[in-house]
């Protein structure tokens, strides 16, 4: 590592500050970068339409990010992370509908009021099914998620003087200010950024190298003295929380909430976002949402077959790029600006075996 | 409402015959499972294809060559939906699901979760979206002061048949020992010259072409129709989690107990039938992860 220095050709102009930023962060960080001044100028090129359409890629990014949390650095698949972006969204539905009481006035300070709601009610919703599942791992962890996201699902459904059962929860009108969409884009945006700041502080900080190591082998984790289960439990709740932080956002966002918002629909969502993007980084989510998000709003505009197209990317995703988008670029690009073997962010990162083949070429 | 014993006795039937199709389902599910290590999420869904299929033969053995509707020209679109999917198991098996075996469980899970998607809109693209059944017309049998439709006697009895039947294959041919040598030590098996992958392939196509049959026997009770195979998928889980992977006993047992326990919650709280199957399966996965009939050690 420290050798790698004295064999570069310069170290002035843009290429050495590309070399500090994926030393810093591995690829995740010359893309957080580009994503991040990307995104400020967003409402400034493009029309209303796709500002909303920015709008969905910011919640539904941090949504998948938050499922990250435990795909990725955890190495578990669940499939009902889409329960705590519903409780979160309920959450703040529920506490507009109590402020507002019927009319659509709703001041600042309420309006804040309800947004903070989200997050805490979807971490007590994470930590109740997170105190089960992380019991089990692998094919167990992913069934009893689907069970428990179902569950909720039903719950919501199903209670429908406190939740509006299948009819949800309707105009939930931000303030005016915030009813402009640019303004609740910037809005979104700075929630976001701060939320995806946090974690990112947190899969760099020791609880995240535990995690990491907790993906690769529980046992020898365990054996070294570490409460794996504690550690599970409260990765799940941090993830949950985010979902919630995301969840929250959604409901002013789209001026409505329904119960498929807990559905295994959207906890799929998640799991689309991330893998096309690539597990094994960061920011890999974050892509995957811009990619899927961008692509629903295309391909729906001239063809019902939704499911067709995505079940087919995944399909060739799967079968021939198992690393993300991310993982395709990382294989041939960082070697070239470190100058070197490269994948320092896959062997850091990667929840997948099957990347071993590139790994060690 | 219990304690009319016509009603009972219906609900009973019902609860029965559901958990024969849930058996049929979770037995090709369980066993993909046990054999290769794959969760099979479009299990389902490839059961309804087969249904499409079936219908699509009936009709036009009806319409198209003029034979009148009959409980034979059913069993004889069932035989040929069936071989049907045995083949498109096969195919399936060995294009995509092959190239997985190394891969890591999620992966597994999301190949499978994409063929759901895939194939849901392949039946919109060729059978469109209204629902598909066979009217088969029955003298209604009185039971106990009620109608019940004698097809589901049929169900039942083809149901336990073909349970009986998968028992016979995996305890006493040779095939079958093969099968359950496998679940145990694939490389042991392959070490002896046998070859695994026909093996694999043999085992998704036996699934997917049990799914096939059962769709085709319950087509005269059960429309198909888009969605169904996302709650029945859901409750194969459940049937699987709670009988144990691996185990075509306790696949049957729990089948049965969640049949009857979904017959009497619909009748009891019909909003809630889902959510007491899913409380026995989170009851399960805690007190009990290998299952009520698996052994501890598969875990």
């Amino acid at each position: 590592m420290k050798g790698r220095n004295m064999t570069d050709k310069g170290q002035n102009g843009p290429e050495s500050w590309l070399r500090k930023l994926v030393e810093w962060g591995g690829l995740s960080g010359p893309i957080l970068v580009l994503l991040g001044l990307g995104s400020l100028l967003v409402p400034v090129l493009v029309g209303r339409f796709w500002i909303e359409v920015g709008t969905e890629i910011l919640v539904l990014g941090l949504f998948a990010m938050s499922f990250n949390l435990i795909y990725g650095y955890m190495g578990q698949i669940s499939f009902g992370h889409a329960a705590f972006f519903g409780l979160g969204a309920y959450a703040t539905a529920i506490m507009f509908r109590e402020f507002t009481g019927g009319t659509e006035e709703i001041t600042i300070l309420q309006f804040f009021g309800a947004l903070l709601a989200g997050p805490p009610v979807a971490a007590i919703g994470a930590l109740v099914v997170g105190f089960f599942c992380i019991r089990l791992t692998g094919i167990y962890f992913a069934i009893l998620t689907l069970a428990f996201g179902e569950l909720l699902f039903f719950v919501v459904f199903s209670w429908y003087t406190f939740t509006g059962g299948d009819d949800g929860i309707q105009r939930l009108l931000p303030p005016p200010v915030f009813r402009d969409p640019t303004v609740y884009y910037y809005l979104t945006l700075a929630i976001v950024a701060a939320a995806a700041a946090m974690m990112w502080r947190i899969t760099r900080s020791p609880f995240g190298y535990v995690l990491r190591a907790i993906r690769e082998n529980q046992l020898r984790t365990r054996f070294i003295g570490i409460d794996v289960r504690r550690y599970m439990l409260v990765n799940f709740v941090i993830a949950g929380m985010f979902a919630g932080v995301a969840g929250a956002l959604w409901g002013p966002f789209t001026r409505s909430v329904g119960p498929l918002r807990l559905g295994w629909h959207e906890s799929g969502i998640a799991v689309f976002m991330t893998l096309i993007g690539g597990a094994g980084f960061f920011a890999g989510p974050a892509v995957g949402s811009i990619v899927y998000t961008f692509l629903h709003a295309y391909v729906t505009g001239f063809t019902v077959y939704w499911p067709l197209t995505i079940g087919t990317v995944i399909l060739l995703i799967v079968l021939f790029a198992p690393g993300g988008l991310l993982g395709v670029i990382d294989a041939k690009l960082i070697p070239r600006i470190l100058n070197r073997g490269g994948g320092e962010e896959r062997a850091d990162n990667s929840p997948k075996k099957s990347g071993k083949k590139r790994e060690t070429s | 409402m219990l304690t009319d014993p016509g009603i009972l006795f219906a609900t009973l039937l019902g609860g029965l015959s559901r958990a024969m199709i849930l058996f049929l389902l979770s037995s090709g599910l369980s066993l993909i499972f046990g054999v290769m290590n794959i969760l099979n999420f479009a299990h389902a869904t490839l059961w309804l294809i087969g249904g499409y299929i079936t219908f699509s033969i009936f009709s036009f053995i009806t319409d198209g060559m003029g034979f009148a509707e009959s409980g034979l020209i059913l069993a004889v679109s069932i035989i040929f939906g069936t071989g049907v999917m045995v083949v498109i198991g096969y195919l399936i098996e060995r294009l995509l699901i092959s190239r997985m075996y190394e891969r890591e469980l999620p992966e597994q899970l999301l190949l499978t979760f994409a063929l759901i998607l895939i194939f849901g809109d392949v039946i919109k693209i060729i059978w469109g979206v209204e629902d598909r059944s066979i009217f088969l017309l029955n003298e209604p049998w009185e039971i106990l002061d009620t109608f019940v439709n004698p097809y589901y006697f049929i169900i039942i009895a083809t149901g336990c048949a073909v349970a009986a039947g998968l028992w016979w294959f995996l305890q006493k041919t040779r095939y079958g020992k093969i099968v359950r040598a496998a679940v145990y030590s694939r490389e042991m098996v392959g070490a002896l010259g046998i070859r695994i992958p026909m093996i694999y392939a043999g085992v998704f196509a036996l699934g997917v072409g049990i799914a096939g049959f059962s769709a085709g026997v319950f087509l005269p009770l059960m429309p198909m129709a888009l969605g169904v195979d996302i709650d029945l998928i859901v409750q194969c889980f459940a049937v699987v989690v709670i009988g144990g992977f691996g185990s075509i006993l306790g696949t049957f047992v729990a089948s049965i107990m969640v049949g009857i326990v979904y017959a009497i919650s619909i009748l009891v709280w019909p909003d809630g039938a889902l959510a007491v199957i899913f409380l026995i399966v989170v009851a399960v996965l805690i007190l009990r992860p290998w299952g009520l009939f698996g052994t501890e050690l598969r875990f």
